[in-house]
């Protein structure tokens, strides 16, 4: 769900809250105004009631003839406002008690009428007349009462009920607004944990099927650039491998036009000074010209191996355990140069796929260029570890050397760059990396001059598929 | 007097074809591997023509080519290289090399041109 629709819901919901309270409260407030305009109504006829039981008393005691007939008036003048203000009534009692009413009262009007037709003062009269005034006023009174009594209750029920509701509509505006910041925070933590993992480095698909919210959208993004990242990555090793291709051109007019007109100029020599030459002089020149051409046979055939690579046997392998295989390989080269090593190798790394062969080339190819930079009496410190975060086999190889100058790490893996005084090709590394990359690997170096050299391969753990897809 | 020639080259057997040849010639040939023993010997002694490679570590041909023209100015200079690049070769001319080989070198031309360069 969209964050602005989870905003809005719990808006939603908030108001249809507030809104039933408010209904309840008004249809309260008008029921205690029905309620009020009855008792309003009310105590003016209990006035006029009362009015009328005086006249009987003047009537039957003070034996005044008028007092009939300022009852009669009253009652008419009673029956005319009950008829007036008979919706109000009905709306606040039901309609039977307002009937009641009535009939009370027009049997009220009734003795009345009799008593006035024959002028009868005995005391039947007086009791019959007196029992319906009695009736009447005490029914009256008991109506009013009990609407007293009902409005209390309307007002002691309402003040409750939005006592108890405020303090409900408080505690579920709180859950609902807890419950929807969770869920809004919830998704922008997880943007957050992308945008941190794109920043370290990961620039790979989201594989999780995205959500219909923000997060979805982007992630949507993220996927989108991914491709768009993975297509200028293509784009770049292209541009690289033709800039290489420039680099490898350039070193192998170099590489091998110096053997060759060593060849030539021994070739040249020889024809020259023929005669001169001792027989021990002719065999010397054509040993040279053999090392010359074994010399440009390595150039050609370490070119064939990077161009042509041969497919990877991969196996699954021990880094440690190939480190100290490989290490028996250079024990002679490390023995000659008085070289220590310090080993740190961890214990049951998980294993990585890996052409043990290849390995061990770049592994000797590394450490007999750390054993050329210490010369002697260094210390080769080699260690392997598993970072558990990316999920690869680590190995750092590092030697107490003359480092290399900054100026130079950029170009390191660049063929046919060699710092070596002599005999480097300058292949070494170069194909060292191509190995590396075939493993889905990487191989970084860290190195300054006078501190030394660390050379740090990484390898992916369970990367058959990728390896072999290269 | 025989005339001093001077090589530098890392390529050891450029060093001693080219003496070997050059002495039949009844020069004074001596040869280095690096430009930084080459400037120091020439420092000592005066030499006619100084045959130098290009590309070398540390001290280069240009670095030579450079000091030469500036300490010993009537001392020749001729450059040769595994590197047939024509902007190198300009690079050289414009420091007033007398001469420019790519490798293979051929003898025979190297040694014209030296004799050239002496009898300028």
């Amino acid at each position: 769900m969209r964050i602005e629709r989870k905003i809005v819901l719990s808006d939603m919901f908030n108001l249809i809250l507030i809104f039933l309270i408010g209904s309840f409260a008004i249809q309260n407030l008008n029921l205690m105004l029905t309620k009020f305009r009855f008792i309003e109504i009310a105590d003016d006829l209990n006035v006029a009631f009362l009015e009328m039981r005086l006249s009987e008393k003047n009537y039957f005691l003070y034996h005044d003839e008028n007092a009939l007939l300022e009852i009669q008036s009253d009652i008419e003048s009673t029956m005319k406002i009950m008829n007036s203000v008979k919706n109000d009534i009905v709306r606040a009692i039901d309609i039977k008690q307002y009937n009641t009413l009535g009939s009370y009262l027009k049997s009220y009007a009734g003795v009345v009428g009799q008593i006035m037709k024959h002028k009868a003062r005995d005391k039947k009269s007086e009791w019959s007349l007196r029992a319906e005034g009695k009736k009447l006023k005490e029914y009256s009174d008991r109506i009013t009462r009990e609407e007293r009594i009902h409005i209390s209750e309307i007002i002691y029920k309402s003040k409750q009920i939005l006592f108890y509701s405020f303090f409900a509509i408080l505690l579920i505006a709180a859950m609902v607004n807890r419950v929807v910041s969770k869920m809004i925070l919830r998704s922008i933590k997880e943007i957050e944990n992308m945008a941190k993992s794109i920043s370290s480095g990961n620039f790979k698909k989201i594989k999780t099927s995205p959500p219909k919210d923000e997060l979805g959208s982007i992630i949507h993004a993220i996927n989108a650039m991914s491709d768009e990242l993975k297509n200028r990555e293509e784009e770049l090793i292209q541009s690289k491998k033709l800039a290489s291709i420039g680099i490898l051109i350039a070193g192998v007019a170099h590489e091998i036009n110096n053997p060759l007109n060593n060849i030539s100029m021994v070739a040249q020599t020889y024809m020259d000074l023929y005669e001169k030459l001792t027989k021990e002089q002719r065999i010397e020149f054509m040993e040279k010209v053999e090392i010359q051409t074994e010399r440009i046979k390595t150039i050609v055939n370490n070119l064939l191996d990077f161009a042509k690579p041969k497919e990877p046997t991969l196996i699954m392998t021990d880094m440690s355990t190939l480190i100290r295989q490989t290490l028996k390989l250079v024990q002679n080269m490390l023995e000659i140069s008085n070289i220590e090593t310090e080993l740190d190798l961890a214990q049951n790394l998980p294993l990585v796929y890996v052409d043990v062969h290849q390995m061990q080339q770049v592994l000797v190819n590394i450490i007999v260029n750390a054993i050329q930079a210490m010369s002697t009496h260094g210390i080769l410190s080699i260690n392997t570890r598993f970072s558990k975060k990316d999920n690869i086999v680590e190995t750092d190889i590092k030697d107490t050397g003359k480092g290399i100058p900054v100026e130079f790490l950029p170009h390191l893996f660049d063929p046919f760059f060699s710092t070596k005084d002599e005999g480097g090709t300058g292949l070494g590394l170069w194909v060292s990396y191509g190995i590396i990359k075939k493993h889905d690997g990487s191989i970084k170096v860290e190195s300054s001059p006078g501190s030394g050299t660390v050379f740090t391969i990484q390898l992916p753990i369970l990367s058959k598929k990728g390896a072999a897809n290269e | 007097m025989s005339k001093r020639i001077m090589i530098i080259d890392d390529e050891k057997i450029v060093c001693e074809m080219a003496k070997i040849s050059l002495e039949e010639d009844s020069y004074e040939v001596e040869t280095f591997l690096n430009g930084t023993s080459a400037l120091e010997r020439l420092e000592q002694r005066k030499f006619d023509v100084v045959v130098t490679d290009l590309k070398m570590k540390g001290i280069d041909g240009l670095q030579v080519l450079k000091t030469v023209k500036e300490n010993y100015p009537d001392t020749k200079v001729i450059m040769i290289t595994a590197f047939a690049n024509l902007d190198i070769a300009i690079e050289a001319i414009k420091g007033d090399v007398f001469d420019f080989f790519p490798k293979p070198v051929k003898i025979k031309e190297l040694k014209a041109s030296i004799q050239k360069a002496l009898s300028e």
